[in-house]
């Protein structure tokens, strides 16, 4: 009985090892967040939404309601695509145009757009983001 | 060999050349702006396609702040979905989450357009007016030089822009011309749409005008009122059709259908369906 216990205690462990961490961070930490991403080369503006507020901050505010549906489009099709194949958890969808590029991602709660030029690298703001 | 085929059967090899070069790559497949599957897998099943083009649609649709769709990458957990933009052509390839994504991203980006270029090259036909490759390909007369009578359905404006004339006796053009409406037109896919509006006839569907002139063309300026639509479950009916008005919907391969049409033919928006016309 204790061998079978501990065996499922192990079980557990490992589980734990490989399933991916979850991030727990507030609106408040990912806001500052955004902000210090806004400031790198590249990088547009950001939408940042969750089920009570949004924030949104682009250097282009024509734009804005045509990123704002163009991102909720890209989060909803990533869900659809992620159940259609069995992949898992979703991590991020990345949309580029022949413009810009929009790099979406979920982060607990809290749905997160961020707007970059062609040519902006986007894997220092993901990282940035995923350092909680 | 029709060129469609041509063009399918190329691109189902260079799909199958890069499974065997990646056998992380799990689905492939092409599909085109209007939404026809031109080469894919036999593993995806042809519903999950069909939602994946319209999860797609979605995006393509909204992507005009951004310039257009160029590619999607989708990261998961288990695997990657990436689309990549070709000009009317778009592949999708999802891979699972061993996989080499610099190594497949570059065997894509320089294998598929070099295929597509290539096929340009051999055969310029513009492709959006090559029916669907998923009907049966009804096989369509080759003009006969003089003296051959094997293929006497031949219509005059079936021949391909700038093909060289074949001489045709004149007795056997006229014949032909009375009998060139009773020749098969292949079944073009579209995908369902909504109808929108008021007072919505629940009898007709709209398809997109550019499609219903190149059917009344094929009979030689009959007006083509009537349409069949079939599903893939085999569901068939017979309908009014007109041409589409709302101009978002032009060129777009889609065909509106009434609710009450799609529950009938238990099809829902993003469905693929054929649509062949009749003439009465």
């Amino acid at each position: 009985m204790t061998k079978k216990k501990k065996s499922l205690e192990e079980t557990a462990t490992a589980e734990a090892l490989t399933q991916p961490i979850t991030i727990t961070a507030t609106t408040e930490d990912l806001k500052t967040r955004l902000e210090e991403i806004k400031g790198y080369d590249g990088v547009i503006g950001y939408i940042l939404r969750n089920a009570t507020s949004a924030t949104i901050d682009l250097k282009d505010p024509t734009k804005l309601i045509e990123y704002a549906i163009l991102s909720s489009s890209a989060l909803d099709a990533a869900e659809e695509l992620s159940e259609l194949f069995n992949l898992g958890d979703f991590h991020d969808i990345l949309v580029e145009g022949k413009n810009s590029k929009i790099l979406s991602l979920t982060i607990g709660e809290n749905r997160i757009s961020i707007f970059f030029e062609k040519n902006a690298d986007i894997e220092k703001p993901l990282k940035k983001l995923h350092t909680f | 060999m029709t060129e469609n085929d041509v063009y399918a059967i190329a691109l189902q090899n260079a799909l199958d050349e890069m499974r065997n070069a990646c056998p992380d790559i799990q689905h492939a497949f092409i599909f085109k702006e209007t939404g026809e599957i031109v080469a894919g897998d036999a593993e995806t099943p042809q519903k999950v396609i069909v939602r994946v083009l319209d999860a797609f649609n979605d995006i393509f649709n909204r992507a005009e702040a951004i310039g257009g769709v160029e590619a999607v990458t989708l990261k998961c957990g288990g695997g990657t979905v990436a689309l990549h933009s070709f000009g009317e052509h778009n592949l999708v390839i999802v891979t699972s989450a061993n996989a080499d994504l610099k190594y497949i991203n570059t065997l894509t980006r320089v294998l598929i357009p070099t295929v597509l270029k290539l096929l340009e090259k051999i055969s310029p036909t513009p492709l959006k007016n090559i029916p669907a490759q998923q009907s049966p390909p009804t096989p369509l007369p080759i003009p006969t030089l003089k003296g051959e009578t094997e293929t006497p359905k031949v219509d005059e404006s079936m021949k391909e822009a700038g093909a060289e004339e074949p001489i045709i006796e004149k007795p056997k053009e006229e014949e032909i011309k009375t009998e060139a409406p009773s020749f098969e037109v292949p079944a073009t896919q579209l995908i369902v749409e909504n109808v929108g509006g008021l007072l919505v006839p629940s009898d007709t569907v709209r398809i997109d005008n550019e499609t219903l002139t190149q059917w009344e063309s094929m009979f030689e300026g009959k007006k083509v009122e009537y349409v069949e639509i079939e599903t893939f479950d085999g569901k068939t009916t017979k309908c009014k059709v007109k041409p589409i008005k709302d101009s978002k919907y032009f060129g777009k391969g889609v065909v509106q259908i009434p609710e009450k049409m799609q529950l009938t033919l238990e099809i829902k928006r993003g469905e693929l369906v054929r649509v062949r016309p009749i003439i009465e």
